[in-house]
């Protein structure tokens, strides 16, 4: 094949009419140039290549997408049984899903729905931790626990050969666990290690800090894997309770996926939890999310070289009609397809590596959260931008274009999110757990084409309030406090890291130092500042923080597990479908 | 090595095992790869897969070039170079080549390793032509603009900020190999120094895309829902207009000299807990004696019944995290231990029980119950990181670029099960010896705010 060959009918540019209904108008311009022959062409090393100018050749004919099959029944004793075949690979893997997570917290008690669960494989009455791990890991399986605010799962995934071995593990641990005593000690010493640990880590702070200026004392706003007082505090008793509260077949689904048939799946999910009898799920009361105030806090750490930031505000829980519309305009904001922060922040002024939005929306309640981090002496430009974001969202109409590429990328990557059977459970578990109806799941591209810029005004104007930010950043504060200042944002409250404390109403460890003097002198490089001052001292104090999926895939330390990683990958996407069910292990 | 990642799990702990009442298990088989490779005239090998449970297509273009390969003085570059891959080519709009792949439902990224630069993009299946256009035009025609390439910069810094300096341990990996290496460029990590970040200039991007991006350095990897003849088709009429470089792509690497005697170092950052790092220079991927390397990687901590696991962090507390595990690599690397200490234990304690592991592998070795259990996680790894159109092409990808021989994407399988305990004990007495081997102990830095 020659080397200039010329384009041939498959490579003939199409018109400029078609690429906008590709939705890449905004790169028309240049895209759209005549492209009748090929020119001679300079390569960066000097050498001369004849390159056709030309836009992206024309697709092939479209494939049909169908959802893959899947079944739900539901046991006579309440549990939903999820399945979902799959048989190129060997392998089956199994979720369950309890419903409930650190919202069952008794009051004072954070951490125990978080504890619970990490204590589930660590011995039940008939194997001790050590039985469990070997059993696992000897058939080549894994399994995992863990908690959120709505939710405690167990995953297991075995080859298809061990099937039932996982099964019976899976529903030993569920069912049967132990709670020693000294596997307590050793977990609330594991975490309260980690805290130590994700307490220094700005990424970490910022978000816990941010969730509870939104949601204040509701459960959503405090650290679900406890504090180090907390968790000293927590008794076997609670655990058990916790247990025999929520654990119950009519408050879990359980999702088999891959190389079973329908009649194995159902016959094991029967045997090894059918005889267990359904109870009443006590309901729980929890306090209201505060109403919607514009705060600005920042943590201190001298030695950071970046500033982390969070930006938003309360909006909507996942079970909402509005739930379509509000995410893309938070796409519009800062998700794939479009991603205003990301244009504005990187792409026009390279202040950081990654910028984003996302909608996080759970049972009760949801937020929207804008995300970067940029090096101190640019903290205030960022913050000055995505704030100026959010007005604009909030104020201007979106362009029919811009919306057309938030929906044509959310429609179109429909297939690329039923790739495996893990992805088609995550989807069907997400309809499931939310209540929400299956139908959704068929008819996901049509909503998301249905989404007129008309509604994405209404949804920005009703729930976005420019003027009532949570905001969060974690950084050097004496270096860019003044930045701040000098752009306006003088109301800001300063908190040292070390005392930092989300259990308490003022955010701030009681030290009993509040009057010693910061390194600034008394009355520290800031103006107007609220509350709180730079301090001496305290290097004991941690705050008190969760260990939250961590949105960065580098070194460093996530949930405890030390993560080492060289490569580096250049663009930042995330790939998540539905709050956190997709994020699970396995 | 691909296949080597570990189940993504918290590591928490277990004590013994009873390894006698345990049936012997063989492993699970997971079905072969079905894939044909073709070389293009100008150089460039083609690599096709077929699946078609899944109406989209996984497209990867692997250039044979990463950071071993930058010259003293510019750490880094293959890196940032790989940013600006995406600010333009002669039909695409520098930051288009991302909007362009979205626009129609598809996602799209690169990375860079010690080895290779990876550029991929996952679409809906009918817009495979899209694809391998966008990523000829750029192998062709990239765009270089000096203010682009400036503001490009100011973001990979920023990277190193979030990744590297911002969090805790997010330095150790660049600790380790700094003490670890004198010559070899494995010596700095692939992010690169900030200083030699900003003396990259604009001359250096023309120089590095004409060296190495050139389809004679470059596997093009397609796996998904297409038919063959057609992609082959396709493949070669975009990327057959290349042209050859016609000359040899720069490949001389230093070596890293064997040690003479043991190192240690004591070196202080602001972390909250103590690291202790025991690591020992090994061998390079594909070498017979990788295999039973990684072998031992899992033995040591795969899972909480693995030693490590278990010893270190379950039964006597030392560690807060802790792993050995090989980072094996086309070049000869490391295989390293890591404990962060738990608040009340030691550095020397864990130093000396991190050493004992290794100590214990030498004179004990490793028994049969073990090596089975590594066999079947291994099993469950190919398994499990074949599901997706783009594990499989990392898979071939790999084979076909790091072993130069695609037939090991495979293969290997056959070698790990093969695997006996005596090549464990026996690998374990090459390179785990004092003088083979560095010791760091990364202490929090007293602050004393």
């Amino acid at each position: 094949m020659s080397n200039a060959q010329r384009p041939t009918p498959n490579a003939q540019p199409v018109r400029c009419q078609s690429l906008w209904k590709l939705g890449v108008g905004v790169l028309g311009v240049v895209l759209c140039v005549s492209a009748a022959s090929a020119q001679l062409e300079r390569t960066s090393d000097g050498r001369f290549v004849f390159w056709p100018a030309e836009s992206p050749p024309r697709p092939l004919q479209a494939r049909s997408v169908k959802f893959p099959p899947y079944e739900v029944r539901m046991l006579p004793n309440g549990l939903q049984v999820i399945t979902v075949l799959h048989h190129e690979q060997p392998a089956v893997s199994m979720r369950l899903l309890v419903r409930a997570g650190s919202v069952q917290d008794p009051p004072g008690k954070v951490g125990v729905a978080s504890l619970a669960a990490s204590l589930l494989d660590q011995g039940t009455v008939t194997r001790s931790a050590q039985a469990i791990a070997e059993n696992i890991d000897f058939i080549g399986g894994a399994l995992a626990t863990g908690s959120g605010s709505d939710l405690t799962f167990v995953n297991v995934v075995v080859m298809e050969d061990s099937f039932d071995v996982g099964m019976n593990l899976l529903a030993d641990v569920a069912r049967n666990p132990a709670f020693a005593a000294e596997e307590i000690e050793r977990q609330k010493q594991q975490a309260i290690s980690s805290l130590q640990v994700s307490g220094n880590d700005p990424d970490w702070v910022a978000s816990v800090l941010f969730e509870r200026l939104v949601y204040g004392f509701h459960p959503y706003g405090l650290p679900n894997s406890g504090t180090p007082e907390t968790l000293s505090a927590i008794t076997r008793g609670d655990l058990q309770q916790f247990h025999r509260r929520y654990f119950v077949p009519n408050n879990m689904i359980l999702a088999i996926v891959g190389d079973v048939t329908s009649e194995q799946a159902f016959a094991a999910a029967e045997r090894a939890f059918g005889e267990w009898p359904p109870a009443e799920v006590p309901p729980v009361t929890v306090v209201e999310p505060p109403p919607l105030t514009r705060r600005i806090v920042i943590v201190d750490k001298p030695d950071a070289v970046q500033t982390e930031i969070r930006i938003g505000q309360l909006a909507i829980p996942r079970k909402h009609d509005d739930y379509m519309a509000f995410d893309l305009a938070v796409k519009i904001l800062g998700g794939e397809g479009a991603n205003r922060l990301h244009r504005v922040l990187r792409s026009e002024r390279g202040l950081t590596y990654g910028a984003q939005a996302d909608t996080e929306a759970r049972k009760q309640a949801g937020h929207v959260v804008a995300e970067t981090d940029t090096r101190t002496d640019t903290t205030g430009e960022a913050l000055r931008l995505m704030v100026e974001e959010f007005s604009r969202l909030q104020r201007d109409r979106v362009s029919q274009n811009e919306l057309s590429d938030a929906q044509a990328y959310l429609a179109g990557s429909f297939p690329l999110t039923i790739e495996t059977p893990g992805d088609i459970a995550a989807q069907v578990l997400n309809v499931v757990f939310y209540d929400l109806p299956v139908e959704e799941i068929g008819t996901f591209r049509e909503r998301v084409q249905a989404v007129r810029p008309d509604d994405i005004q209404r949804v920005a104007r009703q729930y976005v309030r420019p003027d009532r930010l949570s905001i969060v950043l974690v950084g050097n504060a004496a270096a860019f406090v003044p930045q701040l200042q000098r752009l306006g944002f003088t109301d800001v409250e300063v908190i040292p890291i070390e005392e930092l404390d989300l259990m308490s109403a003022t955010l701030k460890r009681d030290t009993r130092r509040a009057d010693s003097f910061g390194p600034f002198g008394p009355s520290g490089p800031f103006g107007r500042v609220r509350s709180g001052r730079l301090t001496h001292g305290q290097t004991q104090g941690n705050p008190r923080v969760n260990v939250p999926k961590g949105r960065k895939n580098a070194s460093g330390l996530s949930n405890g597990r030390l993560v080492i990683e060289r490569r580096i990958k250049s663009v930042t996407f995330k790939t998540r479908i539905d709050e956190k069910l997709v994020d699970q292990p396995l | 090595m691909r296949l080597c990642f570990p189940v993504a799990i918290a590591l928490a702990a277990c004590a013994v095992a009873a390894a006698a009442l345990t049936p012997v298990l063989a492993a699970v088989r997971p079905p072969k790869l079905q894939y044909e490779i073709t070389t293009l005239p100008n150089g460039l090998r083609v690599v096709l897969s077929e699946d078609h449970s899944t109406p989209i297509v996984h497209v990867a273009v692997w250039y044979h070039v990463g950071s071993k390969n930058e010259r003293p003085g510019r750490t880094g570059f293959a890196h940032l170079f790989e940013h600006m891959m995406f600010k333009g080519s002669k039909n695409v709009e520098p930051d288009a080549h991302t909007s362009i792949v979205s626009s129609v439902g598809g996602r799209s990224n690169a990375y860079t390793t010690e080895d290779v630069t990876v550029f991929w993009q996952t679409l809906p299946a009918q817009y495979l032509p899209m694809a391998l256009w966008l990523e000829a035009d750029r192998m062709a025609t990239l765009r270089v603009d000096d203010i682009a390439f400036r503001r490009e910069r100011e973001v990979v810094k920023e990277e190193r900020r979030m990744r590297i300096e911002n969090q805790p341990y997010g330095r150790l990996s660049e600790i380790i190999y700094d003490h670890a290496f004198t010559t070899h460029p494995y010596k700095h990590p692939t992010i690169g120094s900030m200083a030699d970040l900003e003396a990259a200039s604009i001359a250096d991007v023309r120089d590095f895309h004409g060296a190495y991006y050139v389809p004679e350095n470059a596997t093009a990897v397609i796996v998904g829902d297409f038919d063959g003849a057609q992609a082959l088709q396709l493949a070669t009429q975009y990327f057959g207009r290349v042209p050859k470089a016609g000359r040899r792509v720069p490949g001389d690497i230093p070596t890293e000299p064997p040690m003479k005697s043991g190192r240690r170092a004591v070196v202080e950052e602001g972390w909250p807990l103590p690291a202790v790092v025991v690591a020992y220079h090994v061998t390079y991927d594909g070498h017979p004696d990788s295999y039973p390397l990684h072998i031992t990687s899992k033995i040591l901590s795969d899972g909480q019944s693995a030693r490590i696991s278990r010893e270190l962090i379950y039964n006597r507390r030392l560690c807060l995290s802790a792993f050995g595990s090989g980072n094996i690599t086309e070049h000869p690397n490391l295989f390293f231990a890591v404990c962060i200490v738990q608040p009340g234990q030691t550095p020397e304690a864990a130093e000396k029980a991190l050493i004992g592991e290794f100590e214990k592998l030498k004179t004990e070795g490793v028994s049969a119950h073990e090596l089975q259990r590594a066999q079947n996680q291994f099993a469950r790894d190919y398994i499990l990181s074949r599901e997706t159109n783009e594990d499989k092409a990392m898979h071939l990808a790999h084979a076909a670029v790091i072993h130069n021989d695609i037939t090991t994407a495979d293969g290997e399988f056959d070698i790990f099960m093969k695997t006996t305990v005596a090549d464990v004990q026996r690998v374990a007495k090459t390179y785990f010896n004092e003088s083979n081997r560095v010791v760091l102990h990364v202490l929090p830095r007293e602050t004393g705010r």
